[in-house]
């Protein structure tokens, strides 16, 4: 195992890495049910039983220590994954609506993973996206790019609003705030004509980029792509984006922060940090993150509800993040996938839909609480360019 | 008041509810002195600490540190203008690493070099802690874990050192060695302490000044040595 684990220390390892990530990745969208689900239990049982080995580990090192060799060979395998897809229009809306959940979840770990306030209104500040995008392109005739910005603006307000109840209260009442919150947002959408009402607003503004439609069927060189494609690579670069900068936000002084609040917010307040600020901050940042993904899906199908937006859909972003490992933003990545897969494809049996979710989310709690790649020790040697401490030489065993 | 005071507490009240915690407490804390709070439990010690770190709000009576009224200030606030407190209640963070609860320690330091430069003098005067720094806090025993306490509350270079019970629950021979680093602390780095301790012979061996606090009140202020020969010595609850 230890010469597994050197050989993976190389950047051929990690170039082999991120190709098999990225086949199992396409074959779990491509394939029909049956074999799709079979792949993705047998993926996250082998992740199971190497993290028992410390291989995930040691693959998290080793993509640190040959960041360069994996950032790059990571987008361009990122760039032709979505070429891959070629004409097949099924999966390549499954996997947009996968990178939009997954830039939804980045928000709500914020709030969820690195403070511990669990927020179960994720959809209504998507929703809170979506209805600027609706609004200003159906209603105001405007550019879904402006509808963007005034969905950010207003969810900062939203995040604000909804923050300071937080300054007040903890736990389980925070919780019941936020729940609070988000069956509001549906009421209020629901009897106010202006927003669509229970109807919704269809036709919502497609995404353009310097006059290049963004959902259309294009031909090149010979292949008729799906009208998704080139939404999915939009998509994609606000997920590169988003997730650099939660990164960055984890490893600044901000998300170390939100990490000391989540565990003592006395003791964190005598270390000197502003408690009340730091947790309007992951509200905040967290509902920029979660209304830049709802004006995207509102891109996507051109239609925004009040049913899309609604508690249920709340629990699932939810769900996702304890299937994934709260805190680490490759774990609510990988979280966030397998399960807009899993329920995407079980669209034959909507009925049992929900019982699937119940069943994943009981055997994952029964087997690893802390989701399929929980969160790393934090690890100060390794991140910065030039460590400013050496970490202490594991002490060798005389056995060995 | 004499100009080397530190911080000033004067006529100060508190109360939880309807119960009044701490009445009418003045106290003074001289620069480069080691100042103990001595008393039984419930005698407001603790109030007193969370009174002059802002968590509980005191009203009536003002606290001035360094000249400048901090009365109405909030935690973080006077954690930045040089207030440090290592507590037995204020725990260490258990699910992080050595080196990251020393690294909160100086959240208000900015600058790379600095943290750097202060990681490693606290290594030096520390060197239980060096060889622990990979290791989760909530694994440290109980004495390295008060170490680990007081190394956070000083790698920020406090003007004032609050010590809220530092021996408490630990083996006398390493209540001895926290004794020790109080004394080194003060003499050697020069720090301001004001140690809130039970154990009275202890706290005054190490101490220039003590106050006696019983049921919320100032019962006596004086000398250590004063103290030593009172007859509060002499009393049992002591």
């Amino acid at each position: 195992m230890d010469g597994f684990k050197k050989s993976l220390d190389t950047a051929l390892g990690v170039i082999l890495c991120n190709i098999v990530i990225a086949v199992l990745v396409h074959l779990i969208i491509v394939m029909e049910f049956v074999p799709s689900m079979i792949i993705m239990v047998a993926v996250v049982g082998i992740i199971l039983v190497l993290d028992r080995f410390g291989v995930v580990n040691a693959m998290f090192d080793a993509f640190i220590h040959h960041k360069a060799v994996a950032i790059i060979s990571g987008v361009i395998l990122l760039i032709a994954s979505p070429i891959s897809l070629g004409s097949q229009n099924y999966a390549a809306h499954i996997t947009t609506t996968a990178i939009i959940y997954m830039i939804a979840c980045l928000g709500l770990n914020f709030q969820m993973g690195s403070t511990d306030m669990t927020n179960f209104a994720p959809a209504a500040f998507m929703g809170v996206g979506a209805y600027s995008v609706a609004l200003c392109t159906v209603k105001l005739g405007w550019s879904p790019w402006v509808g963007i910005l005034i969905g950010i603006l207003l969810s900062v307000l939203f995040g604000l609003v909804m923050g300071l109840p937080t300054l007040k209260t903890k736990g389980y009442y925070l919780s019941l705030v936020t729940m609070a919150m988000q069956l509001a947002f549906t009421q209020v959408i629901n009897i106010m004509p202006a927003l669509g009402g229970s109807n919704g607003i269809p036709g919502v503004g497609r995404f353009t980029l310097f006059g290049l439609e963004l959902y259309k069927r294009y031909t090149v060189a010979g292949i008729r792509f799906a009208p998704q494609i080139p939404y999915m690579f939009m998509c994609l670069a606000f997920l590169v984006g988003l997730t650099y900068v939660a990164m960055r936000v984890y490893y600044s002084k901000s998300g170390l922060s939100l990490n000391t609040i989540a565990q003592d917010d006395i003791a964190a307040n005598c270390m000197g940090i502003n408690v009340s600020r730091q947790k309007l901050f992951a509200f905040v940042i967290g509902g920029i993150f979660c209304s830049i993904a709802g004006s995207l899906f509102a891109g996507l199908d051109s239609y925004v509800g009040p049913e899309t937006y609604s508690f249920s859909k709340s629990l699932m972003l939810i769900c996702m993040l304890i299937l994934g490992g709260m805190d680490n933003s490759i774990g609510i990545i990988a979280g966030a996938f397998l399960l807009t897969i899993i329920s995407e494809k079980l669209r034959d049996v909507a009925d049992f839909q929900q019982l699937v979710y119940g069943l994943i989310l009981v055997i994952m709690l029964i087997v690893r609480p802390n989701g399929i790649i929980p969160k790393r020790v934090r690890n100060y040697c390794g991140i910065t360019k030039r460590s400013v401490v050496r970490p202490a030489e594991p002490q060798k065993n005389p056995a060995e | 008041m004499s100009d080397n005071t530190l911080i000033s507490i004067k006529n100060v009240h508190t109360h939880y509810g309807r119960i009044p915690m701490l009445i009418d407490v003045s106290l003074d804390v001289h620069k480069g002195h080691v100042c103990c709070v001595l008393g039984a439990n419930g005698a407001g010690k603790s109030t007193l600490v969370k009174t002059i770190l802002g968590m509980v709000n005191a009203d009536g009576g003002s606290i001035a540190f360094e000249g400048q009224d901090i009365t109405d200030w909030s935690t973080h606030k006077r954690i930045a203008a040089g207030i440090q407190v290592a507590s037995a209640s204020i725990g260490t963070f258990p699910k992080m690493t050595v080196e990251t609860n020393l690294r909160l320690g100086a959240y208000t330091v900015h600058e790379p070099k600095v943290l750097a430069e202060r990681l490693e003098e606290i290594y030096e005067s520390f060197p239980i802690l060096k060889s622990r720094l990979q290791q989760k806090a909530g694994t440290l025993s109980g004495g390295e874990r008060t170490m680990l306490s007081i190394a956070r509350a000083v790698i920020n270079k406090p003007h004032l050192l609050i010590m809220d019970e530092p021996s408490l629950g630990l083996a006398p021979i390493i209540v001895d060695e926290v004794f020790r680093v109080v004394k080194r602390l003060n003499q050697h780095d020069n720090i301001s302490i004001m140690l809130v301790e039970q154990n009275a012979n202890k706290a005054l061996s190490v101490s220039q000044f003590g106050y006696i606090i019983q049921k919320g009140q100032i019962l006596f202020a004086g000398e250590a040595e004063a103290i030593l020969k009172s007859e509060f010595m002499q009393n049992p609850i002591m």
